[in-house]
């Protein structure tokens, strides 16, 4: 069940969720009608309904679900029961989906612009996006070609990764975090471009340091494919290996840093309302930072030794994922909600959610890291008497985290049924092309494309 | 148009070398692990300038095995320990057992640590990744010959090298 939640938070919640987005934003934020390439694009959507019932039915088959874990490694994932070739198949088509919406974002971003609009002229969210996409198509293939790696080891007598042949599983561990440590920057980059939209909007403040913006995206993107080995400092790595890792993963906390900086300094002595994706905005960097600095605990080899594989790790990913790019997600809905919909959400029930949420999503994670420290293992159904109150703070957390989002969705309903259209530039500190159309905007935007200076 | 087929033929064409650029991992692994000697493979070159007046320097030579996935086999070495003097050739044995009543196949792994120290560990005869036929409750005698090479670094002391033998006797079925 670990592997699938997952696998499933991963590939059919929080990247579907970021395509979307920019399939919804990318053509209204740089004056184009549409996407470039809507076949390629409508491929890309419908493999996944077909890909996750896949995944999903072998839940139900007798050996049970996937238990590799969401890395697969060997040899425990060329032991298991018949579920994992299923996997393997879905998650090669999950990647081709993901690989095709990331051409078709490519495509548009480079060929579709308002005449005028430079690259550095771009909105922040569409160079995020451009950067991740290019990340997509470097890294998908590569756990492609793990992943079947691992089906001819098992099924057709190759070797790779199977000891007895002369192959080696550590082997798989390199491969599978070549691909890896982009995949965990495709998940937060598309975040950094929303809040870096949303944060200037309601500070009424151009956003601070724009190139040095796009510049840390971009070398943030570059470093994540020579840090990969950070995840895997146990396997018995030399020296000057894992000085290298410990090295280059501390340096990716440089433009990272650069951002936070970036993102304070644009709220400095700027007007500041604090509306519901403004909140959510403002707790993602707070949040992000707490999991950023976790991250540079795991990042020091020694320590790393000592945290490896315990609930520390489990806290520190889970607050990078989900008060990062989970939060960054409900932002952006609640951001661009009125634009989709020509409605208005309640307010109200907004600020609501956004404190339950936040409330419960530290409460979920946080104890993690005390009962990491001490020690509590992942990947265990069972864990130590002395663990027990954390745990069930965090289960408390957990369910209230969970019920909380019923809310959301009860908001989203109700935001169709509001009487009142919303104004088509319904924040005042709004920048970009997408608050120049109606809400909601028509089915082909921008038939003239718009002049930008 | 003609930009968007330019550049979604490059783009796909970039993916298609993501794709076998992991399957040129493979290769790359083991000749950074064959250049850096890291990963505790041991040498296998048969070539050797045996020295003919080798040192007088002695190392302990430790051999220890296991047995993978509870295969039906006893699998052990003859001598646990031996010391050896460095450059000159020494002959030793691993037994293998089959538990079972029928015929089956097993493969040896072997690695040696200090995995630094791996490359200077040269085995002239091993029974290493060379398939293994054994009849029922049959036992047989696998031999080694190995030397340890002149250019041992002075502070390793102790040598280990262990064996995990592997019932392959499904994976031939197979093929």
């Amino acid at each position: 069940m670990t592997t699938m939640h997952a696998l499933v938070m991963i590939f059919g919640a929080v990247m579907p969720a970021f395509v979307g987005l920019a399939n919804w934003q990318l053509p209204i934020m740089i004056g184009a009608p549409d996407m470039a390439l809507p076949r390629l694009n409508n491929w890309s959507f419908w493999i996944l309904p077909f890909a996750f019932t896949m995944m999903l039915s072998t839940l139900f088959m007798e050996s049970g679900g996937p238990a590799a874990g969401w890395t697969l490694y060997p040899p425990l994932s060329l032991q298991g029961g018949d579920s994992m070739p299923f996997v393997i198949l879905s998650i090669h088509l999950l990647g081709l989906s993901s690989i095709l919406g990331a051409i078709n974002v490519i495509a548009t971003i480079l060929n579709m612009r308002a005449p005028g609009m430079t690259l550095m002229k771009m909105p922040i969210f569409v160079w995020t996006w451009l950067i991740t996409a290019f990340l997509l198509i470097a890294s998908m293939p590569v756990l492609a070609g793990a992943i079947t790696m691992l089906l001819t080891d098992r099924f057709f007598g190759t070797t790779f990764f199977t000891a007895s042949g002369g192959g080696d599983p550590v082997l798989f561990q390199h491969i599978f975090w070549f691909f890896g440590h982009p995949e965990v920057y495709i998940l937060i980059l598309p975040a950094f471009g929303i809040v870096s939209t949303i944060i200037p909007a309601f500070s009424r403040k151009k956003l601070f340091g724009y190139d040095s913006m796009v510049y840390a995206t971009a070398s943030i993107a570059l470093l994540s494919f020579i840090v990969w080995a950070h995840h895997m400092f146990t396997v018995g790595m030399p020296l000057a290996g894992e000085l290298f890792f410990m090295f280059t993963t501390m340096l990716i906390a440089v433009p990272t840093g650069v951002k936070v900086f970036n993102w304070v300094a644009t709220m400095w002595k700027g007007s500041m309302t604090f509306e519901t994706p403004m909140l959510f905005a403002l707790a993602f960097i707070v949040l992000f930072t707490v999991g950023g600095f976790s991250g540079l605990m795991l990042a020091m080899v020694p320590a790393d030794f000592q945290y490896h594989d315990t609930y520390f790790v489990v806290a520190h990913f889970h607050y990078v994922l989900v008060p990062g790019a989970v939060f960054a997600i409900i932002a952006a809905v609640y951001y661009w909600l009125p634009k989709w919909t020509g409605k208005m959400y309640n307010e109200g029930l907004g600020k609501l959610h956004f404190w339950l949420t936040t409330i419960f999503v530290n409460l979920t994670f946080f104890p993690m890291h005390f009962v990491g420290l001490a020690g509590m293992p992942r990947r265990i159904p069972d864990y130590a008497v002395q663990f027990a109150d954390f745990n069930a703070i965090a289960s408390v957390g957990a369910f209230g985290f969970g019920l909380s989002q019923l809310l959301f969705v009860y908001i989203l309903f109700n935001t169709l049924k509001q009487k009142v259209t919303a104004e088509d530039k319904c924040w005042d500190g709004a920048e970009g092309l997408e608050w120049t159309l109606s809400s909601p905007p028509p089915y082909h935007s921008f038939d003239k494309a718009p002049k930008i200076d | 148009m003609k930009n968007f087929k330019k550049t979604y033929l490059s783009l796909t064409l970039f993916a298609v070398f993501m794709f076998s650029f992991s399957y040129m991992l493979v290769p790359l692994y083991d000749i950074f692990c064959e250049i850096t000697g890291l990963n505790g493979k041991t040498n296998q070159t048969k070539v050797l300038n045996i020295d003919e007046n080798p040192a007088e320097r002695y190392v302990k030579v430790k051999f220890t095995s296991t047995i993978a996935n509870s295969a039906p086999f006893i699998f052990e070495p003859v001598d646990r320990e031996m010391t050896v003097q460095i450059g000159k050739i020494y002959n030793t044995l691993y037994t293998l057992t089959n538990n079972s009543n029928s015929i089956k196949h097993a493969t040896a792994s072997p690695s040696v640590v200090p995995s630094e120290d791996a490359e200077y560990f040269k085995k002239i005869e091993c029974f290493c990744f060379s398939q293994q036929e054994i009849n029922g409750l049959e036992t047989k005698e696998l031999p080694l010959q190995f030397i340890i090479d002149d250019d041992l670094p002075l502070d390793t002391k102790t040598l280990i090298l262990s064996y995990t033998m592997f019932n392959t006797t499904d994976q031939i079925g197979s093929n």
